[in-house]
């Protein structure tokens, strides 16, 4: 199947429209307008630039070279408030221990393959570095005691459910669950309402 | 229980000399009560000054879910004086409950808890709630009944667990809720024993999943009805709330519901209860349970906004969950003479299947759960105990996009190019029975959270009954949503519900709580949630968590009543 496309601005324009109630519209613009600035509040400067060059290979947005969709903020800043999502694998250290350790370790297998930082890597060496983090059992001393395949899964499923959350990337997927009046009634198969987007083509 | 040197000052726990309420000194001494025994509702003066806060109440209720609503509202419509504390806040719907995965983030349980074992249980949203109405808020709102032999495992397959209560029993309390909740669903509905009354609403509309799950199902041989769900399919009168307005079909049951059409407890038995002169007290979190010398409880001390009070009772019912209420028990050692507490913890294996179609689906639209088949309950061709059911399932991007990361690892541009097929994805689910085994239990972990007390650490791994069924499940509807025409099919393992975690049985030797869920060992202390079930059920639990609730009162109520006379 070929990967469906649907034309940009459709939840910002909903978002001016009635059909968003307002909480929900609340929830969304305050992501939308985010300052892309941001200046970490828990990561070092290094660590915090390493998130987010590791943030672009796991979430490449070639196709929005100024402003992507920020990613390593929403870490950051959990990261500092404390917060945590009422789970934890027994498996890591707190959250805060677990991302310096791992990111520490994702230094450490660029330097086991390639002899360099991962940020002077071109994307290819980059991928590379993740891919071994991902099978889990990377070079390093730093995964003889952090899980490799755990923290490569938490800080994968943390950075897309950050990226999901966004609308322009709510927009990439023609969802449009947000625009939650009046009630659906088209909800079968194939059945659309009006402020449904269609595929582009 | 802590030192009382560690408690601070003004929430000792004070020895009482002796019982002043005669209906608890009756109780103590196991004889009946004074024959001009005052009404329980009516407080007793006191002998000396105490703080407002200390005066004694008949009741206190810990949690606002399935398990503590339901019997709080029963109790204060006996006329008794109740209180309930809330961990969490009293939202209101219209303004609080965004349409928006993330910003409903605040309604779990999201104080650490320590996943261990082979198959972590995913927690936080996955399982766990926080505020008025509890894990009912964000519930998905399936309401199937158990099947009667869901309660005799050990009777049909010598593992597992009967339960010391029967079908029969429970019946009444199911059709009670079904009535007073207003639940959508079919009549008759295809399996179980016969229904004195049907459901009181017609089912939910049927959702492109749920028509596609009809659609693979008829073609594999596998029978199919619309679910019922505790969301109105049309406007409902509700006691103690007025009318309720009908489901909008936002497809987000597994948040707040906006408009109060899904049966959360705070649309439902909370007004009731507030009504008949329940005091609820959100944001209060119990720390102690205290006791007399004799073991009784005589009441809790709590944190209310950064304030510790004390509440004193005459009983205390515990219904905070199956990870809140065993940690309870084990932070103030209580209630362990049998040794269970903490143990038989039990998930309902929920495997999940995904597919790709050719038509549009939109997967976030309607009822998620809209078709059931329970038609796995006792598979013919089985190699395991128990069974599991059937159900489609819509799915909302950001908790749906996290599965694929978790589940099928995909990164970079292949994740983005599969969430793109977002509109074309359909689900189906199981939920399945499980065992109780001795690797699967509950501890309090030495790591500590902000409030200073241990964090729950929950060691599940699934053996041999529940890795059998998974397959056994993943080829039925890896097979259904072949049939159904869908592409690239992949199964996201996982478990749902913590159950069992201080479980109801005949006898203290084994069993935390007696059918009627009182403490075997401390006679004025019960538990109504799903840490008393004896087995995981195969079915999802709400329902049968609020008809051991209610049916929890009344037991209390009788035997009050017997004090009485």
């Amino acid at each position: 199947m070929l990967t469906p496309e649907y034309p940009s601005g459709t939840v910002r324009a909903l978002l001016d429209s009635s059909h968003v109630s307002e909480a929900t519209r609340a929830a969304l613009q305050a992501r939308l307008e985010a300052p892309a600035a941001y200046v970490p509040q828990f990561l070092a400067p290094d660590a915090y630039a390493l998130l987010e060059a590791v943030a672009a290979r796991l979430f490449p947005q070639p196709d929005r070279p100024t402003q992507p969709v920020p990613l390593a903020p929403a870490v950051d800043q959990r990261l500092a408030e404390g917060r945590a999502d009422g789970w934890r694998y027994d498996a890591l250290p707190p959250d805060r221990e677990a991302y310096r350790l791992g990111l520490g370790g994702i230094q450490e297998i660029a330097q086991a393959l390639f002899q360099a930082n991962f940020a002077d890597l071109n994307t290819t060496g980059q991928d590379a570095v993740l891919k071994a983090l991902a099978t889990g059992n990377p070079p390093g001393a730093t995964w003889q005691t952090l899980d490799a395949g755990r923290f490569f899964e938490e800080l994968l499923a943390e950075l897309t459910e950050t990226y999901y959350a966004h609308p322009l990337a709510q927009e990439e997927i023609g969802y449009v669950g947000m625009a939650d009046l009046p009630a659906w009634t088209k909800i079968g198969l194939n059945q659309k309402e009006d402020r449904e987007p269609s595929l582009s083509s | 229980m802590p030192d009382e040197e560690v408690l601070e000052e003004g929430v000792l726990n004070p020895i009482k000399p002796e019982v002043q309420d005669p209906l608890l000194r009756a109780l103590l001494a196991d004889e009946p009560a004074p024959a001009a025994a005052t009404p329980v509702d009516t407080p007793l003066e006191q002998p000396q000054a105490v703080e407002p806060e200390a005066d004694e109440v008949d009741c206190v209720v810990i949690g606002l879910g399935a398990g503590g609503a339901p019997l709080l509202a029963r109790l204060a419509m006996a006329g008794l004086k109740v209180v309930a504390l809330e961990a969490g806040p009293w939202h209101n719907p219209e303004k609080d409950f965004a349409t928006d995965e993330r910003a409903q983030d605040f309604l779990f349980w999201n104080d650490e808890r320590l996943s261990a074992g082979h198959d972590p249980l995913a927690m936080g949203k996955n399982n766990s709630g926080m505020g008025v109405g509890g894990s009912t808020l964000h519930y998905t709102a399936y309401t199937p009944r158990p099947l009667p032999d869901d309660l005799s495992l050990r009777r049909d397959f010598g593992r597992g667990e009967d339960w010391p209560v029967s079908y029969q029993e429970l019946e009444p309390y199911y059709e009670e809720l079904e009535q007073f909740l207003g639940i959508s669903g079919p009549t008759p509905y295809p399996w179980g024993p016969t229904r004195r009354k049907g459901y009181p609403l017609a089912p939910l509309p049927l959702n492109s999943a749920a028509q596609l799950m009809v659609r693979g199902a008829e073609k594999v041989g596998i029978r199919t009805s619309p679910a019922a769900n505790a969301a109105l399919s049309g406007r409902y009168y509700q006691e103690g709330v007025g009318w309720r307005e009908a489901c909008t079909n936002r497809g987000f049951c597994q948040a707040g519901c906006f408009n109060g059409a899904k049966a959360s407890m705070d649309v439902t038995f909370i007004p009731l209860a507030v009504k008949h002169g329940a005091d609820i007290r959100p944001n209060s979190f119990v720390t102690e349970i205290e006791r007399d010398a004799r073991g009784y409880i005589t009441g809790v001390v709590y944190t209310q906004n950064g304030e510790q009070k004390r509440q004193r009772c005459r009983h205390l019912f515990l219904c905070a969950g199956s990870v809140e209420t065993p940690r309870l028990l084990l932070l103030n050692e209580l209630a362990l003479t049998s040794g269970q507490v903490g143990k038989n913890l039990m998930a309902h294996p929920g495997l999940q299947v995904f597919g790709t179609f050719a038509e549009e689906v939109r997967p976030n639209k309607g009822i998620p759960g809209g078709l059931i088949s329970q038609d796995t309950h006792r598979p013919q061709d089985a190699d395991f105990a128990g069974g599991y059911l059937l159900q489609s399932i819509g799915v909302m991007p950001v908790t749906f996009a996290g599965q694929v990361a978790r589940g099928r690892k995909l990164w970079g541009q292949p994740l983005r190019d599969y969430m793109r097929n977002f509109n074309h994805i359909a689900g189906i689910n199981i939920l399945g029975d499980c065992l109780p085994h001795a690797d699967n239990f509950l501890e309090l972990a030495e790591e500590k959270d902000a409030r200073g007390l241990p964090k729950p650490r929950l060691h599940f791994t699934a053996q041999e009954n529940e890795q059998r069924m998974n397959a056994h499940a993943e080829k039925t509807m890896r097979s259904i949503w072949e049939a159904a025409g869908a592409t690239d099919i992949w199964a996201f393992q996982r478990y749902a519900h913590v159950i069992g975690t201080a479980r109801m049985g005949l006898s203290g030797d084994d069993a935390v709580v007696d059918a009627n869920g009182r403490a075997f060992d401390v006679p004025n202390l019960y538990i109504a949630d799903n840490s008393v079930f004896p087995s995981a059920l195969s079915v999802n639990p709400a329902l049968t968590i609020m008809a051991l609730s209610l049916r929890t009162a009344d037991k209390f109520l009788e035997q009050q009543q017997r004090r009485d006379v």
